[in-house]
């Protein structure tokens, strides 16, 4: 018979002051599993996310960390908005061109362009050569001024420390009918899954398991185009093709509603293990194009130049027997196109006036429209929840590009706006630049770790007064116990062997309870998950482990050989025989006990 | 096959006072003998056991046993001797609580040196009687039956002597016999030295050799002719 049978017989003897003993012990080591994993979790989903491929964040001024809480993330309450036209500053000429031809203020610049053309033309003695040259140097130099002016002819201020910039719209959510889940929505542009990495180190960049990136329009969806992560799909059960209709604000508070515009997954993220898998990325110009995203502008000024000056411009032109469409696109800008209208939906002018109107009608317009509509939400209106900047790695400018977040949060940013006269008050939206690395740091250096030290010393604590139940359990038990050791000890057991019995007996005791604890604090974890998830957005399911801990930051780590001190262990494997040492401490002093009974004595008893 | 020489033994008690409890100048056993010791109570019989047994150490004199000289031998190694060649009845029966009938056989076994097969210990249940009961915890036996159970232990390793401290002293007087029968013939049949430690003259009678430990320390030894002779002076 075995000397762990023997103290097994023992242990089942004492049935319920063994199961008292055991209990307490699991309890203990439920608590510290519950503590290591979720903590861990928590904090590698963090840190996971911390290699993300932009190092500079461009938000509101506020917390930084709330906005990398909020961005990055995606957690924490919103953050305020920023212009759209501050990522221009960030995007090269031919970007910049192209998107700022979506804005009013190009437009009205067209306008007086072409209000210009039409009133030379239609003067008396207007066909004239002189007239006509002297006409266009007085366009020319209208629009140079007009193009300095906008900078359009210019790359995006900070474009040269920029390798890549993707704007991020949020504070909309999608609900599940289903499930009551709800999770983030983030509009943004086909650059985020296209430009950014997943990790910088090994440039892994973002996969899709199934489908595609979505577009900025397609053929099939127009604008309304989505992919959603990992496990937005797992948990709605959502496919490629089913449409979903994002919730404006916070799905609890009383002011949700429900987008009317239904948006198409053309998409599955493949997990990435990071935040980015809980979240449906909506195409951003779709999602500019719903209720209550376009900011109000000046009207009047709008309607002025876009109107006014289209209608007096039209009238003009069509007494001159010209037919003139406005905002005829890109290339032929400059000059008068003749040409029929092609959408069989009104003019493009009627189009833009019609979004200029306050915001509700615009968005209802929009979303009533027909998929596949070419309207898009002029810049004026549009703003930003956040800019992901990755800083130049060119090395003309790599060194420049540290100082990239300085520059902006001293104010530099803010001057790009000096031509927006649709919505002078944007100019006010002062800018901040942080680092997200810094910020994620700071909060573990100022919080997380300190409160993970707590929780391990008070869990360990925890493990200490488990381990001493054991003692007592094993002590109290030493009276009857010494008449059994002296029996054992008469039918020939050394003192050694009856010392092993009873340190048997606590590593026994210690084992049992670790492995319930460990079971417990996994079902914990589980029961636990929607809560944890609810706040830190990692969820954590019964066989989440601990995170390992490389091998290298153990004391003694440097007898180890070098290969071994990247090889990260789970705590949680180390627990259980920690747990069985400290019993082994804990038994030994009951050991020595029954090491020292007097046979002749005990068993006189 | 036991000799002992000139023992001493004397306890402190807690006055300081020095007690002399043992002083046995010689007293021998042969093989296969079976001899009872009596005396009155507190004369030394449980301490000379022990003393035969290697747990308690004579303050003077020599055991030995099966030849080899017990006294001479650390803790540890009397340990072993012991496992390996005596056999033990208590007068309580000292069953293991948390153990089975046939654990607590084995539990015998379990520190001997020398590898006995496991089935003995059933068999050996099975000559006491006690095949069905193998598997029971003695709270759940009878008195006589868990006496039985401490006979089949004591005999697991084949021992050279057995030591029974009064075995018969908390059963019954149909008990008694069964016991004293059980063990006379067990040791008879495996040819055991038996020295075995009782109050009752019922029980003393059946057996060919008596000793009487004297309060003076003196040990005689009496025939079942009737002689008594000393045996300091032999």
């Amino acid at each position: 018979m075995s000397v762990f049978k023997i103290a097994l017989r023992s242990i089942q003897h004492r049935g319920f002051g063994s199961w008292l003993t055991i209990i307490s012990m699991a309890l203990g080591v439920m608590m510290v599993v519950a503590v290591l994993s979720i903590h861990g979790l928590v904090s590698q989903s963090f840190k996971n996310n911390n290699s993300f491929g932009y190092n500079v964040l461009v938000g509101a001024r506020g917390g930084g960390l709330q906005l990398t809480m909020n961005t990055v993330y995606y957690l924490s309450s919103p953050v305020e908005n920023v212009p759209y036209e501050y990522y221009l500053a960030f995007v090269d000429r031919e970007t910049r061109q192209r998107e700022l031809r979506n804005s009013f203020a190009w437009q009205g610049m067209q306008h007086e362009i072409h209000s210009r053309q039409l009133t030379a033309a239609a003067a008396p003695g207007g066909g004239g050569l002189a007239a006509v040259m002297t006409g266009r140097l007085a366009e020319f130099a209208f629009e140079s001024q007009q193009t300095v002016a906008l900078g359009t002819d210019l790359s995006g201020l900070y474009h040269r420390y920029t390798d890549v910039a993707v704007p991020l719209c949020m504070g909309d959510y999608y609900v599940d009918e289903k499930t009551g889940a709800a999770f983030r929505c983030a509009g943004t542009k086909p650059n985020f899954f296209t430009d950014l990495v997943l990790d910088v180190e090994s440039e892994e960049k973002f996969q899709f398991s199934q489908g595609r990136c979505f577009q900025e329009h397609s053929a099939e969806h127009g604008f309304y185009e989505c992919v959603i992560g990992a496990m937005v799909a797992k948990r709605c059960g959502l496919q490629l093709g089913d449409t979903i209709k994002p919730t404006h604000g916070d799905p609890n508070s009383a002011n949700a509603h429900i987008h009317e515009s239904p948006f198409t997954i053309v998409g599955i993220v493949d997990a990435t293990g990071t935040p980015n898998d809980r979240v449906v990325f909506l195409n951003i110009e779709g999602f500019y194009l719903m209720t209550d995203h376009n900011k109000p502008i000046d009207e009047e000024r709008v309607l002025k130049t876009s109107n006014d000056d289209a209608v007096e411009g039209n009238a003009e032109a069509e007494s001159a027997g010209i037919e003139v469409d406005p905002f005829a696109d890109d290339d032929e800008t400059d000059d008068v196109e003749i040409k029929e209208d092609k959408t069989g939906q009104g003019s493009a002018a009627d189009t833009k006036v019609a979004e200029a109107k306050p915001a509700g009608v615009v968005a209802d317009k929009a979303s009533a429209k027909p998929l596949g509509s070419l309207t898009q939400l002029p810049i004026e209106q549009r703003e930003v929840t956040s800019i992901l900047v990755r800083t130049s790695k060119n090395d003309e400018y790599s060194v420049l590009s540290m100082f990239l977040p300085a520059q902006i949060n001293e104010g530099d940013l803010e001057t790009t706006l000096d031509w927006s006269t649709y919505r002078p008050e944007r100019a006010q939206k002062a800018a901040q630049a942080v680092n997200p690395v810094e910020q994620v740091t700071s909060l573990f250096q100022l919080f997380v770790d300190p409160v993970r030290w707590l929780l391990l010393a008070l869990t360990c604590m925890i493990c200490v007064v488990s381990a001493l139940s054991i003692l007592v359990g094993i002590y109290n038990s030493m009276n009857q116990r010494q008449h059994e050791i002296a029996v054992m000890r008469a039918l020939g057991a050394s003192r050694t062997k009856v010392m092993m019995i009873m340190l048997s007996e606590a590593i026994l005791l210690a084992l049992a309870g670790g492995l319930l604890g460990w079971f417990s604090g996994h079902v914990l974890n589980a029961g636990l998950s929607p809560w944890v998830e609810s706040q830190t957005g990692v969820p954590i399911s019964f066989f989440d482990f601990a995170p390992g801990i490389p091998l290298g930051y153990f004391p003694l780590a440097a007898s180890l050989p070098a290969d071994w001190l990247n090889l990260a262990i789970s705590p949680e494997l180390m627990l259980i025989p920690a747990l069985m040492l400290l019993a082994v401490l804990v038994g030994i002093y009951p050991a020595i006990s029954a090491y020292r009974t007097d046979v002749s004595q005990a068993l006189g008893k | 096959m036991l000799k002992l020489e000139n023992i001493k033994k004397s306890f402190l008690q807690p006055d300081r006072q020095v007690v002399p409890i043992l002083d046995i100048p010689h007293f021998e056993i042969a093989r296969g003998e079976q001899v009872v010791l009596i005396g009155p109570s507190g004369c030394g019989k449980t301490t000379m056991l022990h003393t035969i047994a290697g747990i308690t150490k004579p303050d003077a004199g020599q055991v030995f046993l099966d030849g080899i000289e017990l006294t001479r031998f650390s803790e540890a190694a009397r340990d072993r001797i012991r496992a390996d060649k005596l056999g033990y009845v208590f007068q309580t029966f000292n069953l293991l609580p948390g153990f089975s009938a046939l654990e607590n056989v084995v539990l015998g076994m379990t520190f001997a040196s020398k590898k006995i097969a496991p089935l003995r210990a059933r068999q050996l249940l099975e000559q006491v009687g006690l095949g069905h009961r193998l598997h029971n915890k003695p709270a759940a036996m009878s008195v006589g039956e868990q006496q039985r159970v401490a006979v089949a232990r004591s005999l697991a390793n084949q021992p050279a002597l057995l030591l029974a401290d009064e075995p018969t002293a908390n059963v019954d007087p149909r008990n008694q016999q069964q016991i004293v029968d059980l063990i006379k013939h067990s040791c008879q049949s495996e040819n055991i030295a038996l020295l075995l430690v009782t109050h009752s003259m019922e029980v003393a009678e059946q057996f060919d050799r008596i000793v009487k430990l004297e309060e003076l320390n003196l040990v005689v030894s009496r025939l079942k002719t009737g002689s008594v002779t000393s045996q300091a002076g032999t």
